[in-house]
């Protein structure tokens, strides 16, 4: 009897994990108090617009056409300044984090640099861009690229020394070819997390990049000038449930594809 | 233990959600840093406000700065204000999304300038063609009137030239730096850009749309409902306030430069460059404003299921009052 509860219960378990039925459970859950404190307690759609009316704005907006239209332009931007930011990133990374004196000529200047907020770069990037999807870029650009950089070189600077003497005694001496085949592979899983934390800040930085005029279309675009001026509180919601579900989306591909497939080596950790 | 957290947790957010409704001791004013609204910054300088409400039992009186109309009407729709100096425009929009404020009395007329690069020629419209126009955005009083304005000339706004949608401060760096040809923004922006010599006024709004309403006197309907002995002394300080500027022009640019922290001579210079005029009777804008409405209206065909009324926009009976006991 004891066995076969046992057996029930590891079954149970392993139906609800297989199924993603908790996952599946815990946001029917959350749907359930949204929508019962929305229409039974704030009472207000302008407070706090019901799950219903988040639903129905959802699917007036998606068969509008302009939400497409939104989070294509805003991918473009995403796009733009997460490329930069990357190849940026990685080449000022390494070479901070390899050589000693990069390090302490680049140190100062990222420093300053780093805690600025993306916002506060909004003038100037009217000002040296314009206004085009590179201006907006560019915001994309300075709020994903420090992660990236601090992660690279934070992967560089810790590269086994084991690694390097190895490499040296098996005949690997010329500098290149130690980064190529020594460092750059042992920093490769910083360097991941790296462009998996930036995708995140940066696309944090598209709704801001969008503000200023850059497009006329785009989720930030659309967020601030056209619902946040109307005061449409059910399409913004909609706009900012978008927005997380993008970042999800975006995450778990990092998660899923590049960190399992690219580090598929790196086996024996704890996670 | 968990449950007990969520449940406390969400009732902890509802409680902080759900307005409450409290007696009236602190007044909460709404207001932006332009010329276009002196009248408040002038009642409040001379503590107008504070002293003539104290006899309503309001012992505190506290302004607001908002860089623009929207946020200033999304604090009023969340309850954080009680009145506001704002643009006809946002509280036309909060109202059709379930705003209880109307309207009580008008502010100023009129006040914005068209700005374009001093290499660009201008003669007439015409020659705005293929330019980039930077405003506020659609659905604010520049976007309407600039449109209007373009269409009267025969000009098509969304093919023949383009407009972009920005905030001030962000049209001035445009302006400045080139990546648009012209701006179209309320006083004192346009005196701003022509001082720093990054460009020309060029069309006053009034010669683009006359007399049309610019900003107004907003009440909250709890107010209007619940306190109406207040809503007619706020509207007597904001006569008495309008008129006082009108008396008074260069102490009025003294307030507002010591207010936002200005050189007395540039809002002197704003003053008398801008065609705009202070008023105080909501009957003057009152036909232009519902103008406004239908175009919001027509912006947002899909959203709303009628254009607002004069009687769901404006109350001016507290004015009417006013005015009939003193005459």
């Amino acid at each position: 009897m004891t066995q076969l509860t046992s057996l029930l219960k590891k079954k149970i378990i392993s139906f609800l994990k297989k199924k993603r039925i908790i996952e599946i459970f815990s946001s029917l859950v959350a749907i359930g108090i949204w929508e019962f404190v929305a229409d039974f307690i704030v009472k207000n759609e302008f407070i706090l617009p019901s799950f219903s009316t988040v639903a129905t704005a959802f699917f007036d907006l998606l068969s509008s056409g302009i939400m497409v239209m939104d989070v294509l332009t805003s991918l473009l931007h995403l796009t733009i300044g997460l490329t930069i930011a990357t190849c940026v990133g990685i080449l000022v990374g390494a070479i901070t984090g390899w050589f000693r004196v990069a390090d302490r000529v680049a140190d100062p200047i990222i420093e300053i640099l780093r805690p600025i907020p993306p916002l506060a770069w909004i003038p100037f990037a009217i000002v040296w861009l314009h206004l085009t999807h590179y201006a907006a870029g560019f915001i994309v650009f300075v709020g994903a690229v420090f992660p990236i950089l601090v992660n690279t070189y934070a992967g560089f600077r810790n590269v086994p020394k084991i690694l390097v003497d190895s490499a040296e005694v098996l005949g690997c001496t010329k500098r290149h070819d130690l980064i190529k085949a020594v460092a750059f592979p042992s920093a490769l899983p910083f360097i991941t997390t790296g462009i998996r934390i930036g995708t995140g800040v940066g696309w944090m930085c598209v709704v801001a990049a969008e503000m200023f005029g850059v497009s006329k279309s785009g989720l930030g675009y659309r967020i601030f000038q056209k619902f946040y001026s109307f005061h449409q509180m059910d399409n913004l919601l909609v706009y900012m449930i978008i927005l997380g579900l993008i970042a999800l989306f975006l995450d778990s591909f990092f998660r899923f594809y590049i960190e399992e497939r690219l580090l598929k080596w790196r086996k024996e950790t704890v996670a | 233990m968990l449950i007990v957290t969520v449940t406390a947790l969400v009732i902890a957010a509802v409680s902080f959600l759900v307005p409450k409704n409290q007696s009236l001791t602190h007044l909460r004013i709404g207001y932006q840093p332009s010329t276009h609204q002196i009248a408040h910054m002038t009642a409040m300088e001379k503590e107008w406000w504070r002293e003539s409400l104290a006899k309503f039992g309001i012992n505190e009186v506290s302004d607001y700065e908002f860089p623009s109309g929207p946020p200033e009407m999304q604090a009023m729709l969340a309850g954080d204000l009680d009145i506001a100096y704002v643009g006809a425009t946002p509280p036309i929009t909060a109202i059709y999304e379930g705003l209880d404020a109307k309207i009580v009395a008008g502010v100023q007329i009129q006040g914005s300038h068209l700005v374009l690069r001093l290499e660009v020629d201008y003669t007439g419209p015409d020659d705005l063609r293929g330019l980039k126009v930077a405003t506020f955005p659609p659905g604010s009083i520049q976007d309407t009137v600039l449109r209007k304005w373009l269409i009267d000339n025969g000009l098509d706004p969304e093919n023949d030239l383009e407009i972009v949608a920005m905030g001030a401060g962000e049209a001035i760096s445009a302006i400045t730096a080139g990546a648009v040809d012209g701006v179209f923004l309320p006083h004192p922006s346009p005196v701003v850009i022509e001082l720093e010599g990054s460009g020309r006024m060029v069309v006053g709004s009034g010669e683009m749309w006359l007399n049309h309403t610019c900003c107004c006197l907003v009440v909250s309907g709890r107010l209007i409902r619940e306190y109406p002995d207040v809503v007619e002394q706020i509207i007597r300080i904001h006569i008495n306030a309008t008129k006082y500027n009108k008396d008074h022009p260069d102490e009025a640019a003294e307030i507002y430069a010591r207010k936002v922290g200005w050189e007395v001579e540039t809002v002197q210079y704003s003053l008398d460059t801008w065609d705009g005029y202070w008023v105080s009777d909501p009957r003057i804008g009152l036909n232009v404003t519902l103008e406004y409405a239908q175009v919001i209206y027509d912006l947002n065909k899909t959203r709303y299921d009628r254009v607002l009324t004069e009687e769901e926009l404006f109350d001016t009976s507290f004015y009417d009052s006013i005015i009939e006991k003193e005459t």
